[in-house]
C-alpha cells in the first residue's frame, strides 16, 4: 500500500477520468510554456546580440547607403536593421517625390513607427500564453483536486469503515492535480516576468536607434533644404 | 505607388521567421525538463516513504489474552486493584468515588480470584500428591513381592536340602543295620552248622531272634515306609506351596498391569483434555484477535492524542463491556502518569463504543470477550 498504491504514477493512473482529463491538460500546458520559455528566451537573447552588432556597425561611420544595400531585401536579421531599412528606404523613396522636407521626415517616422511596432508584436509573441498559463493553471488544477475529493467523499458514503487508510489515496491523487497546476504555473510566472521586461528593453533601444536615426535623416534634410534653398 | 504599397503591404504580412528561433530545439529542451522532473520525483519517492509510513496511526495494544489463562488474569487484576488504588491517590480530586467504587470492585473481584487460585493450586497438589503415592506404593508391593519370593526361594531350598541329609541318614543306617544282619545270619548260621547239636536247644531261641528278626524287617518296612510317606506328603506340601506362590505371583502380576493399564488411560484422558483445551483456546483466540482488531481500529480512530503527550507516556485500560458491546465500565490499569493523556485514552473508548461486532462473535466465547485491557502508546507514532 505505501509503496505501490502511493506512489504518484499509480496515483495518476488510478484517478478518474475527469481529474486524468485536467491532469492531461496541465501537463500538455506546462509542456507548451516550457517550449515558449526556451524559444522565447534563445530569440531574445539572439535580437539582442544581433542589435548589438548592429549598432557597431551603424556607428562606426560606414555609409548608411551601403548599409542599406547590405541589407538582404526580404530578410533583415535583427529588429533594429528592420527599423533602419524600412525609415531609409522610406526616405530615399519621398525624397524624389517631394520638396518638402517635414512631409518626407513625417512618413520616415510613420515607417519606422509601424516598423518598430512589427518589431515589438515580434518579440512580444507568445508571451501571452505564458501568462495565460501562469495565471490559469493553478485553478485548473484546483478545480481537478475539487472534482477528486467530490469523488473521494462519494465513495467514502458507500464504504462502511470509513479509515484514514481508505481516504488518504483519494485525497493524493486528488492533490496531484493543484501540484501539477503549480507546477506549471510558477515557472510561467516567472518567466513571464522576466522575458516581458526583456522584450520592453530591447523595444526601448530600438526606439532610442529609431529616434537616433530620425535625427540623422533630419539633420540631412536640413542641410539640404539650406543648400538647395 | 500602387507597386509600393503592395509591396509593403506583402512585406508587412510576411513573417521574419529568420530572426526567429525555430521550435525544435525549446520543444525538445522542454520534453528534457518535464522527464527530468519526473525522474527526480522517481528517485526522490523511496526517501519520502518513511513519512508515510508513520500514517499507521495509534498503537493500541490489545492484550486480552490474558483473560484466557485465569492465573494471568488474576496478577493482572491484581495489579489492576493496586494500580487503581495509586490512581485514586492520584486523582483523589476528580474522579475519587468513582475511582474508589472501581478499585473496590476490583479488590472484590481479586480476593474472589485470589480463592478460586488457591483451590485449584490445593486441588491440583491433591492430584499430584495422589498420583504420586500411588505411584510409591506400588513400587513398594512390587519390592514386597519380590522380597517375599525371594524369602519362600530361600526357605524353599533349606528345606529340600534337610530333607536329602535327612534321607542320606536314614540310607546310612539302613545298610547298617542291613550290614549287621547279615553278619547276624551268617553267624547264625555258622554257629547252626558248627552247633548243629545246639540247634534244637536254640530252636527256640531261633524262632525267637527269628521272630524278633522279622519283627525288625517288619518295623524297618514299616519305616522305610513311614519315610515314604513322609517324603511324599512333603513333596506334596512343597508343590502345593510352589503352586501357590506362582497363582499369588500371577495374581500381584495381573494387578500391577491393571493398576499400570489404569495409570495410562487416566494419563491418555489427561491428554485428551489438554488437547481440547488446548484447541478450544486457539479458537477462542482466533474469535478474541478478530474482534481486538476491530476494536483496536475503532479505538484508534476515535483517539485523538494531547499535543503536548511526550513518545514515551503508556498507558493501560481495563475495559468491561454488556453483552451487546456497550461499555459497562472502564478503568485505568496503568496510569501513564499524565492525566490528560489517560483521559484522551478514555474518551477515545468512550467514543469508539459500543462494539456492536461483539454479537458476531461465537457466544461461547462472548464472555471472555467482554473484559480485556487496551494499552495506548503514542510513542511509535511520532
Amino acid at each position: 500500500m505505501n509503496d505501490n498504491g502511493m506512489s504518484i504514477p499509480h496515483l495518476i493512473m488510478s484517478a478518474s477520468t475527469v481529474v486524468q482529463v485536467v491532469m492531461l491538460l496541465l501537463l500538455v500546458g506546462s509542456v507548451l510554456s516550457w517550449v515558449v520559455i526556451f524559444q522565447r528566451s534563445l530569440a531574445l537573447s539572439k535580437a539582442k546580440r544581433e542589435y548589438a552588432d548592429f549598432e557597431e556597425t551603424f556607428w562606426s561611420g560606414v555609409d548608411l547607403n551601403e548599409l542599406y544595400r547590405d541589407i538582404p531585401d526580404e530578410e533583415p536579421r535583427s529588429g533594429a536593421e528592420h527599423i533602419f531599412k524600412a525609415g531609409f528606404r522610406e526616405f530615399n523613396r519621398l525624397l524624389p517625390k517631394t520638396r518638402n522636407p517635414q512631409a518626407v521626415l513625417e512618413g520616415v517616422q510613420r515607417s519606422m513607427r509601424v516598423a518598430w511596432s512589427r518589431e515589438e508584436d515580434r518579440l512580444s509573441r507568445h508571451l501571452v500564453f505564458l501568462a495565460t498559463v501562469a495565471s490559469a493553471s493553478p485553478y485548473i488544477g484546483l478545480f481537478g483536486t475539487v472534482w477528486g475529493i467530490m469523488g473521494a467523499f462519494q465513495s467514502l458514503s458507500l464504504s462502511q469503515q470509513a479509515t484514514l487508510a481508505t481516504v488518504a489515496p483519494w485525497i493524493a491523487e486528488a492533490l496531484i492535480a493543484t501540484a501539477m497546476g503549480l507546477f506549471a504555473a510558477i515557472p510561467a510566472v516567472i518567466f513571464y516576468n522576466r522575458l516581458s521586461s526583456e522584450a520592453t528593453r530591447l523595444l526601448g533601444r530600438y526606439e532610442a536607434f529609431a529616434e537616433e536615426f530620425y535625427a540623422i535623416l533630419h539633420r540631412n534634410v536640413q542641410g539640404r533644404d539650406t543648400t538647395s534653398g | 505607388m500602387a507597386e509600393e504599397v503592395e509591396n509593403s503591404v506583402k512585406k508587412g504580412f510576411k513573417p521574419h521567421d529568420n530572426q526567429d528561433v525555430g521550435y525544435v530545439l525549446p520543444t525538445l529542451l522542454a520534453v528534457g525538463v518535464h522527464l527530468l522532473v519526473l525522474a527526480i520525483s522517481m528517485i526522490s519517492l523511496p526517501a519520502s516513504n518513511p513519512e508515510s509510513e508513520t500514517s499507521s496511526v495509534v498503537q493500541a495494544t490489545l492484550v486480552s489474552t490474558e483473560t484466557f489463562t485465569d492465573q494471568a488474569q488474576q496478577v493482572s487484576e491484581q495489579q489492576a486493584a493496586l494500580n487503581a488504588q495509586q490512581a485514586t491517590e492520584q486523582e483523589a480530586e476528580t474522579q475519587a468515588e468513582q475511582q474508589r467504587q472501581r478499585a473496590q470492585a476490583e479488590e472484590a473481584a481479586a480476593q474472589e480470584a485470589e480463592q478460586q487460585a488457591a483451590q485449584d493450586s490445593q486441588r491440583e497438589v491433591e492430584r499430584e500428591a495422589a498420583l504420586l503415592a500411588a505411584e510409591q506404593e506400588a513400587q513398594r508391593r512390587a519390592e514386597q513381592a519380590q522380597q517375599q519370593a525371594q524369602q519362600r526361594e530361600e526357605e524353599a531350598a533349606v528345606r529340600a536340602e534337610e530333607v536329602e541329609a535327612q534321607r542320606q541318614r536314614e540310607a546310612e543306617a539302613q545298610q547298617q543295620r542291613e550290614a549287621e544282619a547279615k553278619q547276624e545270619r551268617e553267624a547264625v548260621e555258622q554257629r547252626r552248622r558248627e552247633e548243629e547239636a545246639q540247634r534244637q536247644r536254640e530252636a527256640e531261641a531261633q524262632q525267637q531272634r527269628e521272630a524278633e528278626e522279622q519283627r525288625r524287617k517288619e518295623e524297618e518296612a514299616e519305616r522305610q515306609r513311614e519315610a515314604e510317606a513322609q517324603q511324599q506328603r512333603e513333596a506334596e506340601a512343597q508343590q502345593r506351596r510352589e503352586e501357590e506362590a506362582q497363582q499369588q505371583r500371577e495374581a500381584e502380576e495381573q494387578r500391577r498391569r491393571e493398576a499400570a493399564e489404569a495409570a495410562e488411560q487416566a494419563m491418555q484422558r489427561q491428554l485428551a483434555g489438554e488437547a481440547e483445551a488446548a484447541a478450544n483456546a486457539q479458537q477462542a483466540q482466533q474469535a478474541a484477535n478478530s474482534f481486538t482488531t476491530i476494536v483496536r481500529r475503532a479505538v484508534e480512530q476515535a483517539w485523538l492524542i494531547p499535543p503536548g503527550a511526550s513518545d514515551s507516556l503508556d498507558a493501560m485500560l481495563e475495559i468491561r463491556l454488556g453483552p451487546s458491546g456497550e461499555i459497562l465500565n472502564i478503568s485505568i490499569v496503568r496510569s501513564s502518569g499524565d492525566t490528560t493523556f489517560d483521559r484522551s485514552a478514555i474518551q477515545a473508548v468512550e467514543h469508539a463504543a459500543p462494539f456492536g461486532e461483539l454479537r458476531d462473535m461465537p457466544s461461547e466465547y462472548q464472555r471472555d470477550l467482554r473484559q480485556f485491557n487496551l494499552r495506548f502508546t503514542p510513542g511509535d507514532v511520532r
